[in-house]
């Protein structure tokens, strides 16, 4: 394997910039010859990082565990997801997986296990069910924006983007009972952002709160929805039906699925916004480029880092000969940066129509959430600058960040002129 | 102009629609409804159309000849 995948095919060995003495000094490591997307390095220096990568080193490796390759091109990262044949996701999408982790269902697995659970979710999913619920999301982010709009300042992830993809979700997706909603939401937030040692067992009083919520649901008359449409189960490509805990992990993947990622998107969207006072001046003068400009954040800006893949055969990407059983990673961050594809990547245009990126996944496991997100996105962006159209980041504080597989803002303080 | 939709690369973005509603059909899980077709672009749609097909991020969509 090293002979075909000498670091001389991953990284120019003539450019002084991607020596491994110049990017250790630079970015606390060479992330080219050995990422690590645990590396708290990666966080500090991410956009710096990726941009580098995308440009210079399109395929980078990794020695963290059993190591894993990162594509960043669009165009690789388009193939591999496509190819669910030669890269499969029923080994997991995060690298080095401990292998007591139970695996998420659908997206932990293939075809045809993951289409019989997609042909029957994605009906609730799609445009026109996000379509009918646009008035209720845009009622959810005024009473939001209502309790701090007077005090001239607000924590945004706190106070709005923690909020307001659960609320969401849980009212109007899966129809969790309002009076749980709080304390809920509350969960969801501290087993992503909340202090480390305490995030699994915030995660798994989520997990038994939805567990008993599916029971409980079970034991109701039907209401054609989607818990339904979960209750009913599938049967998989071996005539085997889906098994209680596998229903349990349906609504914990798209619970956490599209949780974290749209608070990540709401945050980077108000961060861009404020640090960019004539790009905000754009948006409230031509309204009708909000859809637009939903698609560059999530371009630039996108929530999920990387996903992985394990191939299934030995096959070649990009030059970079891959073994079966080779771990390989889709660089959905940098692949949305890519000057292959977009003319000027880091600089955001609301007025260009025809953005296409990978941010959503691409191939068949597209995020199942895209259609509820870019509403979600939208609505949010369109209600936020008719309430509040001037604003900034607050003086004297600095957005926090946090870097895994998913991109992550645990703080962002706004302040607006009362 | 004619646009043809690749079956198995539809993903259910539903990006195409939202530039040229009056050229692609979405189904009620947002994936296009003529996939495996090939399908004629009204007259004056040529634009939308080709804008709905660059906005694929599967690049599912190649305009025909003929």
């Amino acid at each position: 394997m090293m002979m075909d995948n000498s670091p001389a095919r991953i990284v120019d060995p003539q450019d002084p910039e991607l020596s491994p003495e110049r990017l250790k000094e630079r970015f606390g490591r060479d992330f080219f010859r050995d990422f690590d997307i645990d590396d708290p390095n990666l966080n500090t220096h991410f956009h710096e990082v990726i941009d580098l990568m995308v440009q210079k080193c399109p395929v980078a490796h990794s020695k963290v565990g059993t190591g894993y390759y990162v594509f960043s091109t669009e165009e690789a990262v388009r193939k591999i997801g496509q190819d669910w044949q030669t890269f499969s996701s029923a080994k997991g999408y995060i690298p080095n997986r401990p292998d007591d982790m139970p695996l998420m269902i659908p997206v932990e697995q293939d075809p045809p296990n993951h289409t019989a659970w997609r042909r029957v979710l994605n009906p609730h999913m799609g445009p026109k069910v996000m379509d009918a619920i646009r008035d209720d999301v845009a009622r959810e982010v005024n009473a939001l924006i209502d309790k701090f709009i007077d005090r001239g300042e607000c924590e945004f992830i706190g106070e709005m983007a923690g909020l307001l993809p659960g609320r969401a979700f849980f009212i109007y997706v899966l129809g969790v009972p309002v009076v749980d909603l709080p304390e809920l939401v509350h969960d969801v937030d501290k087993s992503l952002f909340g202090p480390l040692d305490e995030r699994t067992a915030y995660h798994k009083k989520v997990y038994d709160y939805l567990e008993k919520f599916l029971k409980e649901r079970e034991a109701m008359e039907p209401q054609g929805d989607i818990v339904d449409t979960i209750l009913k189960g599938v049967t998989y490509g071996d005539g085997s039906e889906a098994s209680w805990e596998h229903k349990v992990s349906v609504v914990l993947d798209l619970t956490y699925g599209g949780i974290s990622t749209t608070i990540y998107a709401l945050g980077s969207t108000a961060r861009h916004l404020a640090d960019h006072p004539e790009q905000r001046q754009q948006l409230l003068d031509n309204p009708e480029w909000i859809e637009n400009a939903v698609e560059e954040f999530v371009r630039a800006y996108s929530p999920v880092v990387a996903m992985g893949r394990t191939c299934t055969r030995d096959t070649e990407v990009e030059g970079v000969q891959l073994k079966e059983g080779d771990y390989v990673m889709m660089g959905f961050s940098s692949a949305g940066r890519d000057p292959r594809t977009i003319a000027d990547p880091k600089a955001l245009n609301f007025a260009e129509p025809t953005i296409h990126h990978p941010t959503f996944g691409v191939g068949p496991h597209r995020c199942i959430g895209s259609h509820l997100a870019r509403m979600e996105l939208a609505v949010f962006t369109r209600e936020w600058l008719r309430r509040i159209p001037h604003f900034r980041v607050k003086a004297g504080t600095e957005p926090v960040y946090e870097t895994g597989f998913l991109r992550a803002m645990s703080s962002l303080w706004l302040s607006w002129d009362k | 102009m004619r646009m043809k939709i690749d079956e198995t690369l539809c993903s259910g973005h539903g990006r195409c629609a939202k530039f040229a509603p009056n050229v692609y059909t979405l189904d009620d899980s947002g994936y296009n409804a003529d996939v495996g077709q090939i399908i004629a672009v009204p007259s004056g749609e040529e634009d939308n159309a080709t804008k709905g097909r660059k906005a694929c991020p599967e690049r599912a969509i190649t305009e025909v000849d003929g």
